[in-house]
């Protein structure tokens, strides 16, 4: 391997799953992985450019990359079941407290959300977070503040006891193929088929 | 407890440093590493076949071989499953190679295209098959034609016709006929089902079937299930496409769940591409312009497909190993005038499992593409 991708697949493997939480995040699952292939794919074209430690840089490309090509309405919508997710299933007393910050979380305005995220998941500084979201360190403190605020008020209000939600079911692409050598033909399996 | 302290207690366990899984990793740092570089300072030296054809022509006469290393123009993808990661050894890589390809896409991409309401192929699938008795071997004939709607909502249409069993070889006619010529052949199918197959030496009549499009409106697999759309609207850059597809590469076989490295998937799924898809002749132009930034890609003039057609074929000079055990090749045969497809085949390189009875070099199967193009009538 070259020095290049060397060093390139190092910071990938020491950031990867941290770029993949934030957009996960920010935007859902279903739409992670592509965003953090696109990133990475920008982190290896602009190499020179990277800055150590990489985190930082690299979660400012994924919230370009994820304000480009995902739309809001589409990223309102599965960051919605993702944050469902996040908070249903058996809640036993000891995750109780647990899922009620969460729904507190998820209850905050998009702008806070991703603040406390940052400082809290992604273990940045201020000044850290301030460069993935675009403003002054300065800035970034007292919106942190305020959102720090808000969350502190929204847990208060969140008791556990509120509704579950059913289980998000995402689709499967359906995919054919027989093991019976390299049939280049295009092949398209029926969903029904395919699981049945 | 202070508020960012509990929401750091809090955060789901999928959200945390757990290591990311084999085949993600894989396909990720090959679809990134499948770009070219943008340098901080403009690179010196250019590619010899990034000069065009002619000027490509004009280094031949100069140097037969060029040396290309990992990180130049196309790249190549390292770490796969199948494949341990390239060496920073440059690799020797034959110049007439790329040269017949890039010349491949720019006919291919001066085709004239005029889409309709159908998108039409009708192809012929062979397969070999060793009888029961008797040992010699036959080629088994499907004729299959399709019609995919350009819009959506539509039926795909399909009529297949079995064209009846040929012994394989002229060796092999001896030996049918010497077992008296029958007309149904049981043969062997190994694999899976142990059951024999019964093949007939006569055509079968044809049958015709219609189905809705899957989920309404995938029409083809390109890696994934794509929609006419999808398939219109590729990129016709040839890193671009490249990046567009490797993003469904998982790390395995298009047929299996066995490894195979992303050149080699690349290259199994773009011939798909190239020979029976709707897409645009600039497409099938990036298509082999991509092929030709392949690493180890190997061209061979004057090869005849099944129709007894002379074409030219480009396979991966890396063979893949299937379930099983053999070791296969698969190839694309074209015609260099046109850069229209006419066949794709399985080559066996060793023979083992399914292709245990096959000769190394023996097509084990194949393809041939006798008409694709647009028509607004369903014959």
């Amino acid at each position: 391997m070259t020095d290049d991708s060397h060093r390139f697949t190092s910071m990938y493997d020491e950031c990867r799953q941290r770029v993949w939480a934030y957009v996960v995040s920010r935007a859902g699952r279903q739409v992670a992985d592509e965003v953090v292939s696109e990133t990475f794919a920008i982190a290896w074209r602009r190499l020179d450019d990277v800055p150590s430690p990489a985190l930082p840089w690299l979660l400012g490309v994924a919230r370009n990359v994820l304000r480009d090509t995902i739309r809001a309405e589409a990223r309102r919508d599965a960051l919605a079941a993702e944050l469902r997710s996040w908070t249903e299933g058996d809640v036993a007393d000891e995750v109780a407290e647990r899922m009620g910050v969460l729904r507190a979380l998820a209850s905050l305005p998009d702008d806070d959300r991703e603040i406390l995220v940052l400082v809290a998941w992604q273990g940045l500084s201020p000044r850290d977070a301030a460069r993935v979201v675009g403003c002054s360190a300065t800035a970034f403190r007292v919106r942190l503040h305020r959102a720090r605020k808000r969350l502190k008020q929204a847990m208060q209000a969140a008791e556990p006891g509120q509704e579950r939600h059913g289980q998000e079911r995402h689709g499967q692409e359906p995919r054919g193929g027989e093991p019976q050598g390299q049939e280049s033909r295009p092949r398209v399996r029926n969903l029904s088929e395919e699981w049945s | 407890m202070n508020p960012i302290d509990e929401l750091r207690a809090a955060r789901p366990a999928h959200l945390g440093d757990t290591p990311v899984d084999e085949r993600t990793r894989a396909a990720e740092l090959a679809y990134a590493m499948a770009r070219p570089r943008e340098r901080r300072r403009r690179a010196v030296a250019r590619p010899v076949w990034g000069l065009g054809l002619a000027g490509a022509a004009a280094a031949l006469t100069a140097a037969a071989v060029v040396v290309v290393n990992g990180t130049g123009g196309g790249g190549a993808p390292p770490t796969s499953a199948a494949a341990p990661p390239a060496s920073s050894a440059p690799h020797k890589v034959r110049l007439p190679a790329r040269a017949i390809l890039l010349a491949a896409a720019e006919k291919a991409a001066d085709q004239p295209e005029a889409t309709a309401a159908y998108w039409h192929t009708v192809s012929v699938s062979r397969s070999v098959y060793t009888v029961e008795d008797g040992g010699y071997q036959v080629v088994d004939r499907q004729r299959s034609e399709m019609w995919t709607p350009r819009a959506i909502g539509g039926e795909q249409w399909g009529r297949d016709q079995n064209l009846g069993a040929v012994p394989a070889t002229d060796e092999d006619r001896a030996a049918w006929e010497r077992a008296g010529s029958p007309s149904r052949l049981t043969v062997q199918v190994p694999g899976k089902k142990l059951e024999p197959m019964t093949l007939s030496t006569s055509p079968g009549k044809p049958s015709t079937r219609h189905t809705p499009l899957v989920d309404g409106d995938k029409v083809f697999w390109l890696g994934r299930n794509v929609t006419m759309k999808d398939l219109r609207e590729l990129p016709s850059d040839p890193d671009r496409l490249k990046a567009w597809l490797l993003r469904s590469y998982g790390g395995h076989s298009t047929e299996s769940d066995e490894p195979m490295s992303s050149d080699t998937w690349l290259f199994q799924v773009s011939v798909g591409l190239i020979s029976d898809m709707p897409v645009t002749p600039e497409v099938r132009g990036a298509a082999f312009r991509m092929l030709a930034a392949l690493d180890g890609v190997d061209v061979t003039e004057d090869v005849t497909d099944a129709e007894g057609r002379s074409g030219t074929a480009v396979a991966l000079k890396e063979p893949f190993r299937v379930n099983g055990g053999a070791v296969l090749r698969s190839r694309l045969i074209f015609d260099a005038a046109t850069g229209r497809a006419l066949a794709t085949e399985t080559v066996v390189v060793e023979p083992g499992g399914l292709q245990a009875d096959l000769r190394p070099g023996a097509v084990w199967n194949s393809t041939t593409v006798l008409e694709s193009g647009w028509t607004d009538t369903r014959g």
